[in-house]
C-alpha cells in the first residue's frame, strides 16, 4: 500500500517499576506496586495486542520495559507471588457476583470476575507465567518495539563517573539480549534525563534512538529546524525524538483530559475499605489492616464525598473510552494536518506516557488505546503509526542538533532528583561509583568467591543507583521505604567492599546478600572498569 | 512508574533515617551538580587533618583571620586551560558541608573551591571541585545554514512545539493535576503519572533585547543565630551544623512569596527547648513588567 498519510504517529509507553523483591518477608507491602500493575496495565496490554492481532489489526507502539521490570517479570519468587495474588482476587470475585447477584454493583463485579479469568488465562495458558515472552512475541510479529533503559532507571546527569554511565547502559543492553533475542534500537533515558555527550555510550551498545522532553529539542544548539516534528541526529549520530506537548496535554489537562470524565471509574472507593471486614480480611496484607485491593465499584461521579459514589456501568465507561480515541485520533489529524502544511514535510508526533497510566490510573485506559488503534488501521488515512526505528528507515535525512540537558520531571531540570529531601544521597553513591571503579580497576580477573563478591558490590550500586529512591523522597510518598532502600544498599556495598580490601570476605554475609539483591544474575563486574568504559566511549 | 512528580514546598527536610550512614568518607574532596540552568548543588568534606596543615603552614589563627567562603569560578572560558576569569565568593561556614549556589547566567561552565579569602586579598583554597555546564534555559542563538528557518516562521513551530505549554499553559494542568496528585497520595502508596512539565517558577533572566539601560535587583536571606555549642538545632525542621562557639547561620533564595522559618533548638541532655519562629515575606515591584 503506498504511504499516502500526511504524517506519523508514534506512541510511545514507559512501563516502569523499581526492583522490589523481599524474600526476607513471606508478604510485602510494596511488592503489590508490581502485581497491581500487571494485572492492570501490563497483562491488559498484551491482551489488547493478542485481540488486535487476532483480528488482523495493524498498530504499532513502542515500549519500554525496563530492566528491573523484565528482571522481576522472570523472577521465580515474584511469578509464584504474583499466582497467589491474583489467586485470591479471582476468588474474591467469584464471590461477590453471588454477594450482589441483584443489586445495581452485579455488573461491575461480573466485570472483574472475567477480568481475573482473562488474566488467570494468558498468564497461564498463554505464557505459562513468562509474560516477556508475550512481548516479545510481538515485537518479533513488528507491531511493538521494545525499547530498553538505564540498567536500574538510573538517573545519568548526576553522576560524575562516565563508568556510571557506561555500566547503566551496557547492563541494560546486556539484560535486553538476554530476554528479547536481539539488542535494543532505542532506550527510554530514566525520567528523560539528558546530558550532553552521555549518547556515545548509546551508541557504543547500537542503540539508534532516544526520546527528549519537549525543551531537549527546541532548547538545542543549532535552532532544531523542525521543532519537534522531525528528530535529530546528536553529534554522535544516535537519533532523539522529541515529545509532543498537544497529544500529552490531551490525556492529562483538566478540562479536556480524558481520565476524569465522571463516567469512569473512581480509583479511591475500593473494596479494600468498603467490604465488611471479616469478608474481606483474607484478602487484605497479613496485618489485617485495610487497604486499596484493586476492585473498585464506583464512577467518579462528580464533585461529590466519597461516599456519595454511584454504581460504575462497564459498557457506559468502554463506550466513553471509544468515543474519546475517535476524538484523540481527530486531533492528531488535524494537528498532522496543519504541520505538514506548515513544515511541507510529513511531521511526527511522538505520544510519550507513563505505561501505567493506562490501565492502572486510568482504568479504561487500556480499552483506549485499543479503540484508538483500531480506528487509525479502519477510519482514516491522515495518520501512519509508525516505531521510531521505522521512522529512521523512512527518513534517515536529519538534522545534526546537541540537544539541551533536560528531564521531563517538574520544572524541566533536574530538580526533583536534587532537593533538600535527597540531596544528601549523593555524595554516598558517588563514593560507591568511585570505589567500584576501584575495585574492578584493581582485579582485572578475579574469580571465585571475589569474583561473586565483587559482581554482588556492582549488583548494590546499580540499585542505589536507582532514580526511583530520590523521586520517591520528593514526592513525599514511601518515603520512608526509599529511604531505607537506598541506606541498605550503601551498607551493603560499604560492607562488602571493606571486606574484598581487607582481604576477609565472609561467605555467610555473601550469600544472604546474593539471595536478597539478586537482580542481573549474570552480571560481570568489570563493566566498572575505566578501560571498558574509554573503549565504549571511543567507539 | 516514574515521571515527574510535583515539587512541594513543605516538604524540604530529609527522612531521619539517612543519619545511619556515615557523615563523611575521612577524604577531602567536593563535588558540583547541575540543578537548572540558574542553580548548582555543592557538597564537600575537609578533614581534620587538612585543617591541621593548613594550620601549620599558614598559622593557628588562620581559620579566624579567614572568611570562610565557596568561590565559584566560570570556568566557560578555562576549557582550553586558560585560569577562569570571573568569580564571586559565596560565605559559608565549612561545617555546613553541602550548599545551593544561584549563578545569574545559564549556559556557563562553573567549578568551585571551597577555602579562605584572606585580609590581604589572597585564596587559599581547600577543595575544589569538577566542572559543571549548566544548560541555556532558552533557544540556541545559533542557526544552521543547511537547516535555516525564516525567524517568523521560527516563532510559530516554538508555539506548535508546545514552548505555551511549557512556560505558562502548563500552570494551569500542573494546578489541577496537583489536586488529584494529592489524593492519589492520601489513599495510595504510589507515585502517579504527570505527564506535563512546569518550568514556571525559574529565576529570571535578563531581557534577551537589550535595552540601553538596564537594572537588575534580587534579595537573599541570611538567617542567623546562637546557641549552647552542644544544642541540637533545626531550621524548618532541618538539623543545623553549629559552630563551634554555638553560633549558625544559613542563606536561603528568598522568591516573592511567604517564608515560614521556625528555629528550633533542644539542648543537650534533652531537658530544655527554646523556638523561636521567623516569618518573612517579600514582595517584588519591578516597573518594566
Amino acid at each position: 500500500m503506498p504511504n499516502k498519510a500526511k504524517g506519523y504517529l508514534s506512541l510511545v509507553l514507559h512501563a516502569h517499576l523499581p526492583f522490589i523483591r523481599h524474600p526476607e518477608y513471606e508478604d510485602f507491602l510494596e511488592e503489590d506496586w508490581f502485581f497491581e500493575a500487571m494485572c492492570e496495565t501490563y497483562i491488559p496490554l498484551l491482551d489488547v495486542y493478542e485481540r488486535l492481532t487476532a483480528e488482523g489489526t495493524d498498530f504499532r507502539v513502542t515500549m519500554s520495559i525496563t530492566p528491573p521490570l523484565c528482571n522481576m517479570m522472570a523472577d521465580e519468587l515474584l511469578r509464584e507471588r504474583f499466582r497467589r495474588y491474583y489467586g485470591l482476587r479471582l476468588e474474591l470475585a467469584e464471590k461477590e457476583t453471588v454477594r450482589t447477584r441483584n443489586t445495581k454493583f452485579y455488573d461491575v463485579a461480573k466485570m472483574y470476575e472475567t477480568k481475573f479469568r482473562r488474566i488467570r488465562e494468558l498468564y497461564e495458558d498463554y505464557y505459562h507465567g513468562k509474560v516477556l515472552e508475550g512481548f516479545k512475541k510481538f515485537q518479533d510479529l513488528g507491531k511493538l518495539e521494545i525499547i530498553t533503559c538505564g540498567a536500574t532507571h538510573g538517573f545519568l546527569p548526576l553522576e560524575l563517573r562516565k563508568e556510571a554511565v557506561h555500566a547503566q547502559i551496557k547492563l541494560a543492553a546486556d539484560d535486553y539480549r538476554k530476554h528479547f533475542g536481539r539488542g535494543p534500537r532505542g532506550i527510554w533515558l530514566a525520567e528523560c534525563a539528558y546530558n550532553p555527550g552521555d549518547d556515545v555510550f548509546l551508541k557504543a551498545q547500537g542503540i539508534r534512538y532516544f526520546f527528549l522532553e519537549t525543551h531537549g529539542i527546541i532548547y538545542g544548539s543549532p535552532r532544531p529546524r523542525y521543532g519537534v516534528y522531525a528528530p535529530v541526529y546528536c553529534p554522535s549520530g544516535v537519533a532523539a525524538f522529541g515529545r509532543d506537548m498537544e497529544s500529552a496535554q490531551q490525556v492529562w489537562s483538566a478540562e479536556t483530559g480524558y481520565p476524569g470524565d465522571h463516567r469512569y471509574r473512581e480509583f479511591y472507593r475500593d473494596l479494600g475499605y468498603d467490604l465488611e471486614y471479616d469478608y474481606v480480611k483474607p484478602y487484605l496484607h497479613q496485618d489485617g489492616v485495610r487497604r486499596n485491593i484493586g476492585m473498585k465499584y464506583c464512577r467518579i461521579t462528580g464533585k461529590v464525598g466519597l461516599h456519595e459514589k454511584a454504581p460504575y456501568d462497564p459498557a457506559e465507561a468502554r463506550e466513553l473510552a471509544a468515543s474519546h480515541a475517535g476524538n484523540f485520533m481527530f486531533n492528531r489529524e488535524r494537528q498532522i494536518e496543519h504541520l505538514n502544511h506548515f513544515l511541507g514535510k510529513k511531521p511526527v508526533v511522538v505520544s510519550m506516557y507513563d505505561a501505567e497510566l493506562y490501565g492502572h490510573w486510568w482504568y479504561e485506559g487500556t480499552d483506549f488505546l485499543e479503540f484508538l488503534f483500531k480506528k487509525i488501521h479502519h477510519d482514516q488515512k491522515t495518520i501512519k503509526m509508525v516505531t521510531p526505528s521505522e521512522y529512521l528507515g523512512l527518513h534517515p535525512d536529519n538534522q545534526v542538533v546537541q540537544p539541551s540537558m533536560s528531564t521531563w520531571g517538574d520544572k524541566g531540570y533536574n530538580e526533583v532528583w536534587l532537593n533538600g529531601t535527597n540531596d544528601w544521597m549523593y555524595r554516598h553513591l558517588h563514593k560507591q561509583v568511585e570505589r567500584m571503579v576501584e575495585l574492578a580497576n584493581k582485579f582485572p580477573n578475579a574469580d571465585g568467591t571475589l569474583k561473586r563478591a565483587l559482581n554482588q558490590c556492582a549488583r548494590e550500586v546499580v540499585l542505589g543507583m536507582s532514580s526511583d529512591w530520590a523521586f520517591l523522597m520528593t514526592v513525599g510518598t514511601a518515603k520512608s521505604y526509599s529511604t531505607k532502600r537506598f541506606v541498605a544498599h550503601t551498607h551493603r556495598f560499604n560492607g562488602l567492599y571493606e571486606q574484598i580490601m581487607g582481604g576477609r570476605l565472609e561467605e555467610g554475609y555473601l550469600k544472604d546478600i546474593e539471595w536478597r539483591d539478586n537482580i542481573f544474575p549474570e552480571l560481570n563486574y568489570r563493566v566498572f572498569s575505566t578501560e571498558e568504559t574509554e573503549k565504549a566511549a571511543k567507539n | 512508574m516514574t515521571s515527574s512528580g510535583q515539587i512541594k514546598t513543605g516538604n524540604t527536610a530529609p527522612e531521619a533515617e539517612h543519619k545511619a550512614l556515615p557523615q563523611g568518607y575521612g577524604t577531602t574532596e567536593a563535588a558540583l551538580l547541575p540543578r537548572d540552568p540558574n542553580w548548582m548543588f555543592l557538597y564537600w568534606e575537609i578533614t581534620e587533618n587538612s585543617l591541621k596543615n593548613l594550620r601549620r603552614q599558614r598559622g593557628e589563627d588562620v581559620l579566624q583571620k579567614g572568611r570562610q567562603v565557596i568561590r565559584v569560578y566560570d570556568a566557560s572560558g578555562s576549557a582550553d586551560g586558560g585560569a577562569p576569569s570571573e568569580y564571586f565568593d559565596i560565605p559559608v561556614m565549612f561545617e555546613a558541608g553541602s550548599w545551593y549556589v544561584n549563578v545569574r547566567e545559564g549556559g556557563r561552565a562553573y567549578r568551585c573551591e571551597v577555602g579562605l579569602s584572606m585580609p590581604d586579598g589572597s585564596f587559599l583554597g581547600l577543595v575544589r571541585t569538577n566542572t559543571v555546564k549548566l544548560p541555556g534555559g532558552r533557544v540556541s542563538d545559533v542557526t544552521d545554514e543547511n537547516w535555516m528557518a525564516v525567524t517568523a516562521d521560527f516563532d510559530k513551530l516554538l508555539q506548535l512545539s508546545g514552548v505555551e505549554y511549557i512556560g505558562k499553559g502548563s500552570g494551569e494542568v500542573a494546578k489541577s493535576l496537583a489536586q488529584r496528585w494529592e489524593m492519589l497520595r492520601a489513599v495510595f502508596s504510589r507515585a502517579s503519572s504527570w505527564g506535563v512539565s512546569s518550568m514556571s517558577s525559574q529565576a529570571p533572566r535578563k531581557p534577551e533585547q537589550e535595552k540601553k539601560f538596564w537594572l537588575v535587583a534580587d534579595c537573599e536571606l541570611i538567617l542567623y543565630g546562637a546557641t549552647e555549642p552542644d544544642a541540637f538545632v533545626t531550621v524548618s525542621g532541618r538539623r543545623v551544623n553549629l559552630n563551634p562557639d554555638g553560633t549558625f547561620s544559613m542563606r536561603f533564595a528568598l522568591p516573592d512569596g511567604a517564608a515560614d522559618l521556625p528555629v528550633k533548638a533542644l539542648s543537650r541532655d534533652e531537658t530544655g527547648s527554646r523556638g523561636i519562629d521567623i516569618k518573612v515575606t517579600r514582595a517584588t515591584l519591578n516597573d518594566a513588567e
